[in-house]
């Protein structure tokens, strides 16, 4: 019983950083149709700014890792998908792997090939007991984190003007515009606000393994976007539903798999992933086919 | 094409406008294309504070495509002012803050946002930042409904009720030129009352409306003049009293 409380904690924090993820996903697609791939560099870049400061205190590393997700984020808007507004999503899509490959060699020209560690909030990794049964500090640490952010999240995008636009324009971009929400605005801030979400699965992935290298953020985001286009990538919410599902269950399969098998969960995960696309072609949470975007 | 009833026409809103020449509309010579496929060829539209005008034709004659570009959501050539002011080469978010606002085909009202937040967002381009309290005010009293159901989510009103909303939220803006696309399209008689009801007072207080409509009749009826849109290009200008003339209906709808 409390082993399998236990796994039911962790995979609660799996799927809450997972869903994370997907948000930081999400969010930008619902502004301007890009599923950025490049979202596990950003990851990445706020890993290395981790585990690289994190002997300067806490206080210097985790501000600095948040400077620099949204400064990345914001680069590559400007720099990549800012000139190809015109573009359908399956070329969003592709020119993010651009970015994504390209961002990875920098980081190996610059950090190299092996991982750069530090003890990136080593008193977390601690177990404590919680009534009778031992749990990861961090797992709760990651819940609860992902808790607050989903909280201020809300309560930005539905009691700020700024957060109704950036609501607005996810739902009917052309409209938006039409009202005089500056597409601009929306945008720019749709990627700070996935830096940020980036940043914080930064913390929890930089914690739980104190280690950084060029590829760091990659699984995470393969993952996350699964799970965002089984949830809906269409709604905010729908990616955050879907990529807590599949961090849930992946967490779930590798601690209940039988021995052996425990090594091929990614694919068990694809099988599931592949029964529901079959069954809502759209996403779990999309009633009926997806909004057709002209 | 242009027959020389528009062109007298022309010539008596710029008497109008010479008295009012700062609010308005004014198009001429407005061109889309898409992919090369011309939807509309060279339109002159002209609207003063005051008056509604009329945009009827068949489907696909380009009503909704004149109305998109006249607010910088298509490529278009030609020219547009709002008020006296260019607004050639602006995105739609600028347009709107020269002081027009579309109420868009089928309404779009952001359907998971609460009533009063479609409002809210609809005043994101006051010129003004000041009365936008009393401004939703304004609208709550000309829309009642839209008082009652503040806080209830857009996309559970009535498609009348939307269409209130979505003139609403236009409205919000504190625009001096409203244009609609097919405000009636889907709503009960009532309905349609209500909303033409409320455009008479939107013309009442000066503004210029811009209606595009399929209810031919209705339209001539209700706009100082009503333009009729074939293949891209304006074909004739109806007056009030032509609505009940059968026969230059038909022509304009077939001939």
């Amino acid at each position: 019983m409390s082993q399998f409380i236990q796994s039911l904690v962790d995979a609660l924090s799996a799927g809450a950083v997972l869903g994370l993820a997907a948000l930081a996903i999400g969010l930008v697609f619902g502004v301007i149709r890009l599923a950025n791939f490049a979202t596990g560099e950003i990851i990445t870049g706020a890993g290395y700014a981790l585990v690289l400061t994190w002997d300067l205190g806490w206080y210097v590393a985790i501000p600095l890792s948040i400077l620099v997700a949204v400064i990345l984020s914001l680069l590559m808007e400007l720099a990549v998908f800012s000139r190809m507004r015109k573009a359908g999503p399956a070329t969003l899509l592709i020119a993010s792997f651009g970015v994504s490959f390209l961002l990875q060699r920098v980081y190996e020209l610059i950090f190299g090939n092996n991982v750069r560690s530090a003890p990136v909030a080593s008193n977390l990794s601690q177990s404590v007991d919680v009534a009778g049964i031992r749990v990861q500090l961090l797992s709760v640490t990651a819940i609860v984190l992902s808790a607050i952010l989903l909280v201020l999240l809300q309560l930005f995008l539905t009691r700020t003007t700024l957060g109704l636009q950036l609501k607005a324009a996810a739902a009917d971009f052309t409209t938006a515009r039409l009202v005089g929400i500056p597409a601009s605005r929306v945008i720019g801030l749709s990627f700070v606000l996935s830096g940020v979400l980036a940043a914080a699965v930064a913390f929890v992935l930089t914690t739980q393994s104190g280690a950084v290298g060029p590829t760091f953020g990659v699984r995470i985001t393969v993952l996350a976007l699964v799970g965002a286009v089984i949830g809906g990538i269409d709604k905010i919410s729908g990616a955050l539903a879907g990529g807590f599902v599949v961090g849930f269950a992946s967490s779930m399969l590798e601690t209940w798999l039988p021995q052996g098998a425990g090594n091929f969960r990614d694919a068990f995960v694809y099988v599931l992933v592949i029964v529901v696309l079959l069954l809502k072609p759209s996403g779990l949470l999309v009633r009926g086919r997806g909004a057709v975007r002209t | 094409m242009h027959s020389s009833r528009l062109i007298w026409e022309r010539v008596a809103v710029s008497i109008d406008n010479s008295a009012n020449s700062t609010v308005g509309l004014d198009v001429t010579g407005l061109t889309v294309a898409y992919n090369g496929v011309p939807a509309v060829r060279g339109i002159d539209i002209a609207v003063a504070g005051g008056e509604a005008v009329g945009l009827i034709g068949p489907n696909g004659a380009g009503k909704s495509s004149s109305l998109l570009a006249i607010m910088g959501a298509t490529a278009r050539s030609g020219s547009v002012r709002i008020n006296g002011r260019d607004a050639s080469g602006l995105v739609p978010e600028k347009v709107v803050r020269l002081g027009i606002a579309l109420v868009p085909e089928g309404r779009h009202v952001f359907a998971d946002l609460s009533v009063k937040d479609n409002l809210r967002l609809g005043g994101v381009a006051r010129r003004t930042k000041a009365g936008a309290h009393e401004a939703m005010d304004k609208v709550m009293d000309v829309f009642p409904i839209l008082r009652e159901f503040a806080a209830r989510p857009a996309g559970l009103l009535s498609g009348g009720q939307q269409q209130q909303l979505a003139i609403g939220r236009a409205l919000m803006s504190d625009p001096d030129v409203l244009m609609l696309d097919e405000p009636s399209l889907g709503l009960s008689p009532t309905a349609v009352d209500t909303v033409f009801e409320a455009l008479a007072a939107v013309r009442a207080a000066g503004k210029a409306v811009l209606v595009v409509e399929q209810r031919a009749e209705f339209t001539i009826a209700f706009c100082n003049r009503t333009y009729v849109l074939h293949d891209g290009v304006i074909t004739l200008s109806l007056k009030p009293e032509d609505a009940e003339n059968v026969q230059i209906l038909t022509e304009a709808y077939f001939g």
